[in-house]
């Protein structure tokens, strides 16, 4: 599943709602106001006693797990101040996990986000026959299943008799000794381009509606004087959409701190923890070896970077109204 | 219109990405129909002898339950979702009451959550309500993270809607729960349609709360049945791509009748 774009849309008026005090605050509240209160605690509760039980409420244990030896199997819960968090200091793996998050934020930026917005320039730009089947079919990857989407691209690299292989060996390279997920240096590029496969759509189908509402006369005129193709590109396409392309960004970095099917599918973090990322680490320690406080320790690390991107996703959906 | 070389190599370009998209996709459901054999001999050749048994297989195995769990977690979460989001969400948007801001900066926080980084304590609290292992026990958190974007969906599709047809089912006499059962719901259908589809494909295809959630293969959703599949019939690859093919097509069916509503809803454009 994609990671989800804030469904924002006017904002400026979000804002300026939420600047208004309420009218009762300052003063006892009417009777006709006591029955809107009644009304709006009424209506709030159920997704608020969800919300709070099962993210809220969680959220909070992790924190203070995070200080504790636990086991999720019972038994032990025993405070061990900020022993979990120096110890992840010293933890390879866990730096490891940490550096591939940041190899997958980085490369899927660049290519989801690079590549969708070539893809969506060109079709916006030069293709007018066949736009929407080209659309389609790159969303469809968008909408499977990121474990349907792994298991097929593991019979894919399959070292033996894999789709890849053989289409490797038809343009008479060779392909990788020790196979696309056998070698700890080339497996997280492995998944990463299973991932570009499945999201690249996505972001094109996001620029592609962004440049659909440019103005033509913009490109018209820049054609009087006499821009070509590469110049109108930089001077037109990318400034006009400037708003779409920093939020798509954002969600392809929100996303990175977010995977965890395709990696526990196609490599379960293997080989050696060669392509172990946050998600699978956390997995791996809560339930695989049963270090219940530990995981939560990592589980704060990520919720810290997940909340500071977070926060700027909000500052620039909030910036301007085209974003959403 | 003329075709200028730059067309021609757009084209060229765009077509060659898309074929490389397609064509795992494209393989999956041929090879579904293929004897392990015919699958290494050869690749991209249609199935001589369309292997119909692959999928009879597959079935038997588990996916038909599987897919039967799935479409009963989702449709009971998104039902869920829909109901407590858009009254919340009325509420943000349409009355005044104290601690309405701290609510609506929670949900936003709750937005950028990962599920990961409370998967421990989730499983203990699920443990402690005995919930763990049963499908009420996957779908009250699906619920819970689903909420915070369908809150703020609607939340903003909310407050564009004309307050005065709300006024109107004053005068006549409609209490709060009158106007939003009778007058907002179905006037919002644009926005509930949105939040339906996007929070369906999500849940189809989630897999990491399933994992630790479920343990009986009678209660596997698909993505936790696939991964089944990916052990047991790690030999048979027919009926393996049989199972993928089978995972996929339901919502790739509801995908090409529904494009317009699916890539809006998923790509989040509120127009």
């Amino acid at each position: 599943m994609p990671p989800s774009r804030l469904p924002f849309s006017r904002d400026q008026q979000q804002v300026r709602f939420f600047m208004m005090r309420s009218p009762a605050s300052a003063r006892h509240p009417t009777s006709r106001e006591l029955l809107e209160w009644r009304d709006a605690y009424l209506l709030v509760a159920p997704a608020l006693l969800f919300f709070l039980a099962f993210v809220i409420y969680p959220l909070l244990s992790t924190v203070y797990l995070s200080a504790f030896d636990y086991s999720l199997t019972g038994g032990s819960l025993r405070f061990v101040g900020a022993a979990n968090f120096a110890e992840l200091l010293e933890d390879e793996v866990f730096w490891r996990a940490l550096r591939n998050n940041g190899t997958i934020l980085v490369v899927s930026v660049i290519v989801q986000c690079g590549l969708g917005l070539i893809i969506a320039a060109l079709l916006d730009r030069a293709i007018r026959r066949g736009q929407a089947l080209f659309r389609t079919l790159n969303f469809i990857p968008v909408i499977m299943s990121s474990v349907a989407v792994g298991v097929l691209w593991q019979l894919v690299y399959d070292p033996s008799v894999g789709l890849a292989n053989q289409i490797v060996k038809m343009l008479g390279f060779t392909p990788p000794k020790q196979g696309w997920l056998g070698d700890p240096d080339l497996v997280i590029y492995s998944i990463l381009l299973v991932a570009c496969w499945q999201y690249t759509g996505y972001v094109m189908t996001i620029v592609l509606a962004g440049l659909q509402s440019v103005p033509m006369e913009l490109y018209e005129a820049a054609e009087l004087d006499g821009a070509n193709e590469v110049q109108k590109f930089f001077s037109i396409t990318i400034p006009s959409i400037n708003n779409v392309l920093i939020a798509v960004t954002l969600i392809t970095m929100v996303g990175a701190f977010k995977v965890f099917d395709l990696i526990y599918i196609l490599s379960r973090g293997g080989p050696a923890n060669s392509s172990q990322v946050m998600g699978t680490y956390i997995y791996y320690n809560a339930f695989t070896v049963n270090r219940g406080g530990y995981a939560s320790a990592m589980s704060v690390v990520l919720l810290v970077f997940a909340l500071c991107l977070g926060l700027l996703q909000v500052r620039m959906s909030s910036r301007s109204r085209e974003v959403a | 219109m003329k075709l200028r070389p730059f067309s021609l190599l757009a084209y060229g370009f765009v077509a060659s990405y898309s074929v490389m998209v397609a064509l795992p996709i494209v393989w999956m459901f041929l090879s579904s129909l293929k004897t392990v054999r015919e699958l290494f001999t050869t690749p991209f050749g249609l199935p001589v002898d369309p292997q119909w048994q692959n999928y009879a297989k597959a079935w038997s195995g588990g996916i038909g339950l599987y897919l039967w769990n799935s479409t009963t977690v989702t449709l009971t979460s998104v039902l869920f979702i829909v109901v407590v989001s858009t009254l919340a969400a009325y509420a943000l948007a349409r009355l005044r009451f104290p601690g309405r801001l701290a609510i609506y900066l929670l949900l936003i926080a709750g937005f950028a959550v990962p599920v990961h980084t409370v998967l421990v304590p989730l499983y203990r609290t699920l443990n402690w309500l005995s919930l763990l292992n049963t499908q009420v026990g996957l779908i009250a958190p699906y619920v819970a993270f689903g909420i915070p974007f369908s809150v703020l969906l609607l939340y903003a599709f909310f407050l564009e809607f004309p307050a005065e047809i709300e006024d109107a089912a004053c005068i006549d006499g409609c209490n709060t729960f009158q106007t939003v059962g009778f007058i907002v719901i179905p006037l919002s259908l644009p926005a509930v349609v949105s939040v339906i589809i996007f929070q369906a494909v999500f849940l189809w295809n989630e897999f990491s709360l399933a994992l630790i959630v479920i343990r009986d293969d009678w209660l596997r959703t698909i993505p936790l049945g696939l991964t089944k599949f990916q052990g047991q019939w790690a030999t048979d690859w027919g009926v393996m791509l049989a199972a993928l093919s089978l995972a996929t097509l339901p919502l790739l069916l509801l995908f090409l009748l529904l494009q317009r509503q699916f890539i809006r809803s998923l790509a989040g454009f509120s127009k």
